[in-house]
């Protein structure tokens, strides 16, 4: 982000920046940084409260009136609505029959939360499904496609499908996860209570015994088995932090993340 | 909240590695803007957002999507490849990552002058962002060519 700045700069705009991760800002030295204390994927603190976001940004703007030379100032308030819940359990009970396969276990799953995935976009008037090209009504090509690579093992060859996918084998996967990903949540913000799980009780209770977790740990495994890089490289993209064997799925040699 | 302490340990030294390799890049000349409630204000994101059409972000993009002022935000999708940063906030309410409906709010009141007719976004998680310098600078000069005069940056 950082970098940016200077880059735009050079053609006379002026530019003021959120910046997430205070000691990458440090090191790059935008010449206009308010650093927020909110989480990665929330940079105006706040999806409830048009009033914090406002605030947020006019602390960007004041830098422009205020700083003469590469500053970096703290906002000074935690956000009113930080992630969610963090301690979140799921009403609906999962637990298909053991003797379903992995992909049969995913639909069961998928087919739980539907009517939920389906209130919440009824009600927000949209969905972020769709990342890989699937459209919100091909959710079960989406899971079938997924529990065949995580039952088959075959991460370089495209999944049988009909659908036309946006991204090519293995980075499919990982876009494959995310649509996944952003259904089970989109569900569970629709459910009544306390609302949507935040990130990390989100990524807590898939990891914690769903078919949807299970199906990601069986394909995390393969691409471990395929031993190329861009396979590892996946990993890292498919499994959030802390929950690959207990730590990191990026393979050591090659480092991304969220962002700067 | 994002301080290093309160990642995972696994991302934590991620973030600090990074922060670490990251180049110094010179200051360019002071730009001195002219007062913002007389600005024209476009927002730059790197949370790898986009129109629903539009050729989604892949490993290693240092290209970038064009937002219009008045996009439909049910329009809007994210392809990001990072898993490790939180999407539920975008899915309630997109302005948390691209305030278009702040903005405009702003220029309502006052606060600011002009919504920018063309919003960018690029995807972050470049390991070495002077990889931006070509694309960004490209987005520096049709910045100016709308008449922006302040961007708000905005990461993920």
């Amino acid at each position: 982000m950082g970098a940016l700045s200077h880059f735009i700069e050079r053609a006379g705009v002026a530019t003021t920046s959120i910046s997430l991760i205070r000691a990458q800002t440090e090191k790059v030295k935008p010449p206009r940084a308010l650093w927020v204390p909110f989480a990665l994927g929330r940079p105006l603190g706040s999806s409830a409260d048009p009033e914090f976001q406002k605030q947020v940004m006019r602390g960007a703007f004041d830098l422009l009136t205020t700083a003469t030379e590469p500053t970096i100032v703290d906002f000074p308030h935690e956000s009113p609505d930080e992630a969610g819940p963090g301690v979140w359990a799921c009403p609906l009970n999962f637990d298909p029959p053991a003797d379903l396969s992995l992909t049969d276990q995913l639909l069961a799953e998928v087919a739980r939360l539907r009517p939920w995935a389906i209130e919440t976009r009824r009600e927000r008037g949209r969905s972020l499904f769709g990342a890989s090209g699937a459209t919100i009504d091909d959710v079960d090509d989406v899971a079938r496609a997924l529990g065949h690579i995580a039952e088959h093992g075959e991460v370089h060859r495209m999944p049988p499908s009909d659908l036309t996918w946006r991204f090519k084998m293995p980075l499919l996967i990982r876009h494959l996860a995310d649509d996944l990903r952003t259904f089970y949540h989109e569900a569970l913000a629709g459910q009544p209570g306390p609302g949507a799980p935040n990130h990390h009780a989100l990524n807590d209770w898939i990891f914690g015994g769903t078919a949807l977790g299970k199906v990601f740990l069986a394909v995390a495994d393969h691409l471990t088995e395929a031993d190329d890089g861009m396979a590892k490289l996946v990993r890292g993209l498919l499994i959030p932090e802390g929950h690959y064997q207990g730590g990191s799925a990026f393979p050591k040699t090659k480092e991304f993340g969220a962002d700067e | 909240m994002v301080r290093l302490s309160d990642l995972h340990e696994s991302e934590a030294a991620h973030m600090q590695a990074r922060a670490d390799a990251m180049p110094e890049i010179p200051l360019g000349e002071w730009v001195t803007p002219k007062p913002l409630s007389e600005s024209t204000v476009a927002i730059v994101s790197t949370a790898g957002m986009h129109r629903r059409d539009d050729p989604p972000f892949t490993v290693g993009a240092t290209d970038y999507r064009l937002l219009p002022g008045d996009v439909d935000f049910a329009d809007v999708m994210l392809s990001h490849i990072s898993a490790n940063f939180d999407r539920s906030a975008f899915q309630q309410d997109p302005n948390i990552m691209m305030p278009l409906d702040r903005l405009r709010e702003m220029v309502a009141d006052g606060e600011i002058g002009a919504v920018a007719p063309r919003h960018y976004s690029f995807m972050g998680a470049m390991p070495d962002p002077s990889n931006f310098e070509t694309t960004g600078s490209e987005v520096g000069r049709f910045l100016a060519a709308d008449g922006v005069d302040v961007a708000l940056l905005i990461p993920v």
